[in-house]
């Protein structure tokens, strides 16, 4: 599909190959800097006491043994800390947004197991989880709120500021709306669909060194962060302290996921005690803290309702959804919530539908955020999809063929008012279809089935939205330094988690100027030197980058070229600057390199041309003028079920996407596997489960179980390239695999299971659950 | 509670230090040898991102007590890289098939298939992701490990 | 997540490390390969003042087969056992069973003793154990004993050791030929503790009819259990995977104290593990037909 041309991104030289990554020398010899990697002089370490009921009220908290222990410093609770707090809100969603409760230790009442009620400060991690133990609090327990979709009838409230457990609640027009429709529907399919809560449990937990240098006032943060600027704005407000006092340093963060775009309680809690002690505080999370107390994500359900006519046309559908926020959600679920509603209609000409959401308190860990927070809005519509299509009796590809968005109906406005364009849902689709060979696979299946063996297929096409323009996201900033060396730094705030920022940058820039790639470099992460930026997130950081490091190159690959022109006497428009080299059109002997460019800049200034500034430097700030940046995929997976263990083993997967132009396909193939791969475990194998008292069960990662290699099968990976309307025509692609993969893997059961007329309406698929399944459907004996 | 002494050689260079006995090696050789390339993913075993050699073999650096490494030679992921600088051959693989992103298992998966390749020299692609299930990645959904796995040991020269 | 303070013993000489035992009483903690204790010790599940190390105990280690037994020593590895030859011809099942143990990593400390004295209900070297009437040899200041498999897993995580005895090795016999032997165990992933398995040992006489046959799972109560019931009937009968269904089900009909959690119920892991025996069953039986 060929792009008006001015949208044609320019020919790189290094954008869209397969640079090698710059982060992986040092991170493949254990030379990386991950925080619990710093040390300061006299560092002290943080372990806080938790809660192990999940909701009590308690009174004095009795640190007297703890703090005879030798070697510990100070043993503070919310008496202590609590009142530091000046202000607590985040850049992401601005002062005004109604935000959720927050207090850094937990005051009066604990609201889930895992909140943390005292921090003990000692000379090692040893002793301080010593001291731990022998801090006392009285519990006195309150019926928690466990489950909470049925928060919303509890007596008990989980805030007290919250009766009724309701953090907030967004809809469309009234359901009533919509019942014309689908009274007089020929055929309704409606369906309730409950996912378990899970998360994105990066491979490094959170982290934290702070230190205050109390004559000037000033802090210092090492962290553990997806955005490095979101953690010096939250500081600089939480200590009252002026921005430009607090510096955060963010070098290698190991996996974010959406986990880390926020500092949460604890990091709160270390800034403040950071301030009342002699040296440094580092608080790493442990595993099991890990678990209990760092989140949650993905718990939720739905009831899903569609009309079809007789020809398998759609005709109106709905949503009725409820998310779990936990006890304390970082930040408020309510406004990224929404998208699970606006977004529900997919790539799918549905002419009406509604939707409701509502964000339910409970007493467990607080909801945060996960690659594609949205994800249900796909599970929801494309599992209900399958359901519908085995009601019709209508191939479930066959029905998708009849409503999804083509070519012809873009750009095109869903029922909920999302503007779409540039999406090639139809084309992923067809391509990912091709890839397995859906009609052999159907035979197949067939065969398999006459011997009792059970074979499925399920598909999921989703459209996203990249690269939101939310004021905290919609501009970022770059720096852009020819050294007098020639050498080119790039300055960008960074926030990478493993998404290769680094070599994306260096790979724009390096093409943006014209420059070798082997001379430029960059630097990321550290806010006393980078331009101020929102980070990763949001499946951001190739577009806004790209258009940072673009809006800062020009002007400055402008002056490399006077400068040379200047020198050479020609004019500019004979310049060729290319692998850092300016060579006069048709005299490729006759040149300069950058570095004798740079020489004239900063050490010749009398030899610059008549206007030109010294130096070889620039700032700029790219500005999107997008909303959004729509990007789209297709995910098709076979499994075989074992109807003895309920086992599922997937054969094959196949993603077909489009996010534009490629600025490495390496970085962009990792990024898709990787969140495929998190979207298998959420269809199969995580979940962070409670007991009926809301004790957590999945508190190793002996119960919580992330798929290893073999679990996993080879990914096959199929590209559709439509331009998007953003810098270079990038789209994002960091979210997607996420979203896409877990409603495949679910069809993919459903279809093994169809012959048997089990449905699927709780998640996660383990094998005791699909067994359960076969043996209510009586596929099996009980 | 008694500290103990103990003596070993970490990445060739011999050691002395006196250790509390519940010091795990993970944290001896972070803390103590300041080779903060073994990282601390679970500290219960099952992540693997604090393997280490140890006499050769593959272990949990947070399973063992530095007191119990008495003795013993340890090569951490510092200790895997050639004498002149550079990269070793499955640490090259792991770069050329973008078998990493985070980097934070990274450690753990390099010593991990460098003492897997040293006893399997021409494993099958099952052997290889059994191999590797003691390793946890959330990053890279595997695909460009096996890859690189694969081509260390069609090298021939990974260990 | 880091362990409480104890004070660490690594004595030399057996008689030494019992004696050691007998004075430090229920304070003190015996730690071989330390690949269940230390965990527990990090999550603080378990805290002991005294861990005795028992990695320069002489005479613990080592791998021999006579007289018609294979005898391992206690802190013999499991990647020693894996590597064995002498342990893949004469004790074939135990061979088979030790990659199933978590992963490489593991067995490269993990120990034949410390699997065997740590009795997990899941773990594969009890199930082993008990399938080939192993004998489980101790020491103690009172001097040494053996304890048949069958009397020494007493509970979940609990066995027939006293406080102040070590076990020292574990004597398998060696099956007559032909025979043949199977583990089958199912894990949500691999290397994760079964959420049931078997284990099967079948011997044929001169008339190729079964004269010896051993069946046991494990994961579903506090010890492995061998299906008695269903051993008697098979002997004197064709070798046949015709009744594996039957033989399965047999199997785990008697169990009462099967665990539930969060990983499937007490009926899911029964049903499992009836399919755990059936597959068992007919691999074991093939390869006895074929031997």
């Amino acid at each position: 599909m060929a792009p008006p041309p001015e949208q044609k991104a320019p020919v790189g030289r290094y954008t869209g190959t397969r640079v090698p990554r710059v982060e992986d020398a040092r991170l493949l010899t254990g030379a990386g800097t991950y925080v619990d990697d710093v040390v300061r002089p006299g560092m002290l370490h943080a372990c806080f006491v938790r809660s192990p009921v999940a909701r009590a009220r308690f009174g004095a908290v009795d640190v007297s043994r703890a703090l005879r222990l030798p070697g510990v410093h100070a043993v503070l609770t919310a008496h202590d800390l609590n009142p530091g707090v000046h202000e607590q809100w985040y850049s992401l969603n601005g002062r005004d947004d109604p935000d959720t409760p927050r207090p850094p230790l937990a005051e009066d009442e604990v609201r889930f197991v895992g909140d943390p009620v005292a921090m003990v400060v000692a000379d090692d991690r040893y002793i301080a989880e010593d001291a731990a133990e022998l801090v006392v609090v009285d519990y006195e327990p309150l019926p928690p709120v466990v489950d909470y979709a049925v928060a919303l009838q509890s007596p008990e409230s989980v805030h007290a500021s919250h009766p009724g457990n309701l953090v907030g609640q967004l809809a469309g027009r009234p359901m009533a709306d919509l019942g014309p429709v689908f009274d007089n529907a020929p055929h309704v399919v409606s369906r309730t669909l409950h996912q378990q809560a899970h998360g994105p449990v990066p491979l490094e937990t959170r982290g934290i060194v702070a230190e205050w240098t109390a004559a000037p006032g000033e802090m210092t943060v090492w962290a553990s962060s997806q955005a490095p600027h979101e953690v010096r704005s939250f500081c600089a407000r939480l200590l009252a302290v002026d921005e430009n006092r607090v510096r955060v340093v963010v070098r290698d963060t190991g996996g974010g996921f959406g986990q880390k775009v926020m500092p949460q309680r604890e990091e709160m809690c270390v800034m403040l005690a950071a301030v009342r002690l002699p040296a440094a505080l580092k608080w790493i999370e442990d595993r099991q803290e890990h678990l209990l107390a760092a989140g949650q994500a993905r718990h939720e359900h739905g009831e899903v309702r569609m009309a079809f006519d007789d020809d398998g046309r759609i005709l109106a559908a709905t949503l009725d959804h409820v998310q779990d926020a936990g006890a304390y959600p970082t930040p408020s679920p309510v406004r990224s919530g929404i998208a699970v509603g606006l977004l529900f209609p997919g790539p799918y000409r549905i002419p009406e539908g509604t939707f409701s959401s509502r964000f339910v308190f409970s007493n467990t860990s607080g909801r945060v955020a996960y690659r594609g927070p949205w994800q249900f809005e796909s599970m929801a519509r494309e599992v209900v999809l399958d359901a519908a299509a085995r009601r019709l009796g209508i191939d479930p590809v066959e029905l998708r063929r009849r409503n999804m968005l083509r070519h012809e109906d873009l750009p095109t406005v869903n029922c909920h008012g999302m503007p779409y364009d540039h999406i090639t849902p139809y084309e992923t689709f067809e391509q990912a279809l091709e890839m397995l060979d859906y009609p052999a696979f159907r035979r197949e299946q067939e065969h398999a089935r006459a011997e009792g063996r059970l074979l499925g297929v399920g598909t999921c096409t989703y459209v996203e939205p990249t690269a939101g323009a939310t004021p905290f996201h919609s501009t970022e900033g770059a720096t852009i330094r020819v050294e007098p060396s020639g050498k080119v730094s790039v300055h960008v705030a960074g926030g990478s988690c493993g998404n290769s920022l680094e070599t994306t940058v260096v790979q724009l820039t390096a093409d943006a100027l014209g420059a070798a790639i082997e001379d430029v470099g960059t630097v990321q992460g550290d806010t006393a030197v980078t331009p101020f930026g929102g980070g990763t997130g949001g499946s951001r950081s190739g577009s806004m980058t790209a258009g940072a490091v673009a809006e800062t190159a020009a002007g400055l690959r402008a002056r490399i070229l006077a400068i040379a022109a200047h020198r050479l006497e020609v004019s500019v428009d004979d310049v060729e600057f290319v692998r850092s080299r300016a060579t006069v059109k048709g005299r490729p002997e006759h040149g300069l390199t950058l570095a004798e460019i740079a020489d004239i800049a900063y050490f010749q200034v009398h030899a610059l041309p008549p206007d030109l500034p010294a130096g070889l430097e620039a700032s700029g700030r790219y500005r999107t003028p997008h909303p959004m940046i729509w990007a789209n995929a297709t995910h098709v997976c076979t499994c075989e079920v074992d109807p003895r263990t309920g086992a599922v083993k997937l054969l094959r997967y196949i993603v077909s996407e489009d996010c534009g132009p490629m600025i490495n396909p390496s970085v962009v193939e990792g990024q898709i596997y990787g969140g495929t791969v998190q979207g298998i475990g959420g269809a199969l194998y995580e979940h962070l489960a409670h007991d009926d008292d809301g004790n957590p069960l999945a508190t190793t990662f002996m119960d919580y179980l992330l798929p290893t290699a073999t679990e996993v099968p080879v990914i096959e990976l199929g590209h559709v390239e439509t331009h998007g309307p953003g810098p270079g025509g990038h789209k994002g692609v960091g979210e997607g695999g996420a979203i896409g993969s877990a409603p495949a893997v679910v069809n993919a059961v459903a279809d093994a299971l169809a012959p048997f007329g089990a449905e699927i309406t709780r998640l996660p698929l383990t094998p005791a659950t699909v067994v359960g399944l076969l043996e209510r459907s009586g596929a099996v004996a009980v | 509670m008694t500290d103990v002494d103990i003596r070993l050689r970490v990445n060739g260079v011999p050691r002395r230090a006196t250790v509390p006995p519940r010091l795990t090696l993970a944290d001896f050789l972070r803390t103590d040898c300041g080779l903060t390339g073994t990282h601390l993913g679970c500290e219960h075993g099952v992540c693997g991102a604090c393997t280490v050699l140890l006499d050769g073999e593959a272990v949990r650096a947070c399973l063992v007590f530095a007191v119990q490494a008495d003795g013993a030679e340890v090569t951490t992921v510092e200790g895997l890289t050639p004498p002149g600088g550079g990269l070793s051959a499955v640490q090259t693989a792991f770069r050329d098939h973008h078998a990493l992103q985070c980097g934070f298992c990274t450690p753990g998966l390099v010593v991990s298939v460098t003492a897997f390749l040293a006893e399997h020299p021409r494993p099958t692609d099952e052997e290889i992701r059994e191999a590797l299930s003691g390793n946890l990645c959330r990053c890279t959904g595997y695909q460009g490990i096996v890859d690189a796995v694969r081509a260390a040991a069609e090298r021939g020269d990974a260990v | 997540m880091k362990p409480a303070a104890f004070e660490y013993h690594a004595p030399v000489d057996p008689e030494e490390t019992v004696a050691l035992l007998a004075r430090l009483g229920d304070e003190a903690k015996v730690l071989a390969g330390g690949q269940s204790l230390v965990p527990m010790l990090a999550l603080r599940l378990a805290a002991f003042g005294h861990l005795v190390d028992l990695r320069r105990v002489k005479g613990l280690p080592g791998i021999e087969h006579r007289g018609g037994v294979v005898r391992i020593g206690a802190t013999t590895t499991q990647a020693a056992v894996e590597r064995s030859d002498v342990v893949r011809d004469a004790a074939p099942l135990l061979a088979r069973a030790t990659p199933l143990i978590g992963h490489f990593q593991i067995r490269s400390r993990g120990t034949v003793g410390g699997s065997l004295a740590h009795a997990d209900a899941a773990a594969e070297y009890p199930a082993v154990a008990l399938t080939l009437d192993a004998r489980l040899e101790t020491l103690s200041p009172r001097g040494r004993r053996t304890v048949p498999a069958d009397r020494f897993f007493t509970g979940t995580w609990s066995t027939d050791l006293a406080e102040d005895e070590l076990l020292t090795a574990v004597a398998l016999p060696v099956w007559h030929r032909p025979r043949g032997f199977a583990v089958a165990e199912f894990a949500r992933r691999s290397g994760d503790f079964a959420l049931a398995g078997a284990t099967v040992a079948v011997g044929l006489g001169p008339d190729r009819r079964i004269d010896r046959c051993a069946i046991a799972v494990f994961g579903l109560g506090p010890v492995p259990c061998r299906a008695r019931a269903a051993e008697r009937e098979l002997i004197g009968r064709e070798p046949t995977t015709e009744a594996a269904g039957d033989i399965a089900d047999l199997a785990v009909s008697g169990l009462d104290s099967v665990p539930a959690d969060l990983h499937g119920s007490a009926g899911y892991r029964k049903r499992v593990g009836a399919a755990m025996v059936a597959r068992a069953w007919r691999h074991a039986v093939r390869e006895a037909v074929h031997d």
